[in-house]
């Protein structure tokens, strides 16, 4: 049997048995569904353009007609209701059923909720300004057809410089988290079965028939295939959506490509150094205390690439293996990532599994028939070979 | 045959292996005893490669012993080792095929097995359904998929009813009288007595005896009256004679020289009726006892 032949049964082994479980299946099943519906609700929401709803004091003819022409240029629409006091429109505008009131009169005044719908207000100033134009050419005497011809001008259009940033990093935020979720959830599922394989003493049986590299990398094959199907669960409908053309957030595309290419190389990276660190374990339960470290780095990873994946700081973390996997996602996402960059990246990857791979053999081939108490790193390193 | 040559093996400052030589020849039953923390499962596992030795080899058929030819031994760790969750035929048929074995050879030979195991309806079952002695089998199983050469049983009966001792018994004669090679080691030195034609006895990580049983007690000097009476020691003690063990079901009395056994079987009938006796060489646990010197008796059972 070659080295390859048992890596590759040792991953088969792991992947029959984890596709045996009920539990598998639930889980691809609710993450299918959570994506599906991430997709397809937003479109059965979404219609042509914002739409308000505000709530006017008073009777003043034209006012709906003139907040339609304002807001035309921003593709939103209106719907205006009456209401008789200003006590009503500020009660509908808290409880949320009017999204602006306007209490008309000599002085007129608008509520809003502090910082909401600010092109509103600024619509509805505008259309409160030019309705007192109106009345003042009137009242001058200027004809009531002239009025019409020079307050039907039409409304500027609005040109938004990089409306979709705010799409960008919900893309980013969404990508990261699926890929911080399933590095850290697979990361203690290989450090528990190496704990596993150790506390029971299969490893005894099987370190006699095998080599500890194909024993580590086979289960780590075999479980970076189940976390490819569980991550292929999420995204699936996402790519059906985006070929068909669906109208999906500007970079979740690129997001999900690159986040497939980094995820497959991050989890090669994580699980080799969380299975070979498993084997520290003396006991199952003490499996998710020797990757602490890694746990703790992926969740500074994911903070950091929420809030510094645009920086030069996340240029940095982008480069270093140990974070790449994250924050690349993230540099993508936000449509910042450069192709030398990413190129970089994926090489110091590739190149710091290489490391890993052999630093995990030596751990696990050392610290795995080392029995009676939790090992330490340092004591392994230095330990002579098993 | 297998060889193990001058292994030395040394765990941080503790020297755990302190060269040991061990000869496992084809066609007979090779028994490891000694007391826990003699070095007996380390020499195991530098037998199967697990452990790599500071000095020392393991040769098979006068080559050094080399990954291929290990992986046609079979290992039975003495604490035991299966993956749980795992189904019985499927668990074998993958340590046969872990082995070389291709899948069909690999599933009739685990369902031959299962058969002759007595364990044929619950291949299906996972191993954690199993009670503790049909996990045994199965652990014995594992071992056996493959057909091996050489066979090492660490402590194969520590916890097995008498049925199961029987029939692990007749596995391991089987073994032998086919011609291939078996190892095993254990605390139940009646037992290695009865199965094994060779022993070698270890003790804080030394061979401190070894060779045939029979020559064993044969060239030892130390002979017991074994007598079916509780002796006191006040009957025998102005002969110098030493009670090693007395109870309801009998004695047993260590001779010195120059004091003849029908000295010491009058002193006894003196004091009660004899009904049986003999004269018998020492057991391999008194040689054991003699050959360490200071092992306690609590050290074995």
């Amino acid at each position: 049997m070659t080295a390859v032949g048992a890596t590759r049964l040792v991953a088969a082994r792991e992947i029959r048995e984890t596709t045996r479980r009920k539990s598998f299946w639930i889980v691809l099943v609710v993450l299918a569904l959570a994506a599906t519906a991430a997709v397809v609700v937003p479109t059965l929401l979404d219609d042509d353009g914002t739409r308000y709803r505000v709530a006017v004091v008073g009777d003043r003819p034209g006012l709906a007609e003139a907040l339609t022409t304002s807001l035309a240029g921003l593709d939103a629409t209106v719907r205006t209701s009456l209401v008789t006091t200003a006590t009503d429109a500020e009660r509908r505008v808290e409880d949320g059923s009017a999204d602006l009131a306007i209490v008309t009169g000599d002085r007129a005044r608008l509520i809003v909720k502090a910082g909401e719908h600010q092109e509103l207000v600024g619509a509805a100033s505008q259309a409160l300004s030019t309705i007192g134009f109106a009345a003042d050419l009137e009242a001058e005497g200027v004809d009531a057809g002239r009025i019409t011809d020079l307050l039907s001008r039409p409304a500027p259009t609005v040109t938004e410089i990089d409306r979709g940033a705010a799409d960008r990093k919900g893309a980013s935020f969404a990508i990261t988290l699926v890929l911080y979720i399933l590095l850290l959830t697979l990361m203690v599922q290989a450090a528990n079965g190496t704990a596993i394989e150790k506390s029971n003493r299969i490893s005894e049986v099987l370190l006699a028939i095998v080599r500890p590299g194909p024993l580590l990398f086979g289960k780590v094959i075999g479980i970076s295939v189940t976390g490819l199907l569980t991550f292929a669960a999420g995204g699936i409908p996402i790519v059906i959506s985006l070929a068909i053309g669906s109208d999906l957030p500007p970079g979740i595309g690129g997001a999900l490509a690159g986040g497939a290419i980094w995820f497959v190389l991050g989890m090669v990276l994580y699980l080799t150094l969380a299975g070979s660190l498993g084997s520290l374990a003396e006991r199952q339960e003490e499996a998710g205390v020797v990757v602490a470290p890694l746990t703790f780095l992926l969740v500074g990873t994911f903070i950091a690439a929420q809030s510094a994946a645009d920086t030069t700081f996340g240029i940095v973390l982008a480069l270093v293996p140990l974070t790449s996997p994250l924050v690349m996602p993230a540099r993508i996402a936000e449509g910042v990532a450069t192709v030398p960059e990413m190129a970089a990246s994926a090489l110091l990857l590739v190149a710091a599994i290489a490391l890993v791979a052999r630093f995990g053999a030596v751990v696990y081939g050392r610290a795995i028939v080392r029995t009676g108490r939790r090992l330490k790193l340092k004591d392994v390193l230095r330990s002579t070979p098993a | 045959m297998l060889q193990v040559e001058d292994v030395r093996w040394r765990y941080g400052d503790k020297i755990v292996l302190d060269g040991i030589d061990l000869e496992v020849p084809a066609g007979k039953v090779i028994g490891l005893v000694g007391p826990n923390g003699a070095g007996k499962t380390t020499l195991m596992r530098i037998l199967f490669g697990v452990l790599t030795p500071d000095t020392g080899s393991v040769r098979f058929d006068g080559r050094p012993a080399d990954e291929e030819a290990r992986r046609s031994w079979g290992y039975m760790p003495q604490e035991r080792g299966l993956y749980r969750d795992m189904r019985v035929l499927d668990q074998l048929v993958w340590i046969a095929r872990l082995h070389g074995i291709d899948r069909s050879t690999a599933r009739r030979r685990a369902v031959d097995l299962l058969e002759r195991l007595g364990l044929a309806d619950r291949r299906d079952d996972k191993v954690e359904a199993l009670s503790g002695g049909m996990a045994q089998r199965v652990q014995l199983a594992a071992a056996m998929v493959h057909e091996p050469d050489v066979l090492v049983l660490d402590e194969p009966f520590a916890g097995l009813d008498p049925v199961a001792v029987q029939f692990l018994s007749d596995v391991i004669t089987d073994h032998a009288a086919a011609g291939r090679h078996l190892l095993f080691s254990s605390h139940q030195l009646d037992l290695v007595e009865e199965l094994c034609e060779t022993v070698t006895m270890m003790h804080r990580g030394k061979v401190v005896l070894g060779g045939d049983v029979r020559q064993l007690k044969a060239d030892s000097p130390d002979r017991t009256l074994r007598v079916d009476v509780e002796v006191e020691h006040s009957w025998v003690a102005p002969l110098g004679v030493e009670v090693t063990a007395a109870g309801a079901a009998g004695s047993r009395l260590r001779l010195v020289p120059g004091v003849r056994a029908g000295e010491v079987l009058d002193a006894v009938r003196a004091h009660h009726e004899v009904t049986d006796f003999g004269v018998e060489a020492p057991s391999l646990a008194e040689l054991f006892l003699a050959a360490a010197g200071d092992v306690t008796a609590g050290a074995l059972r």
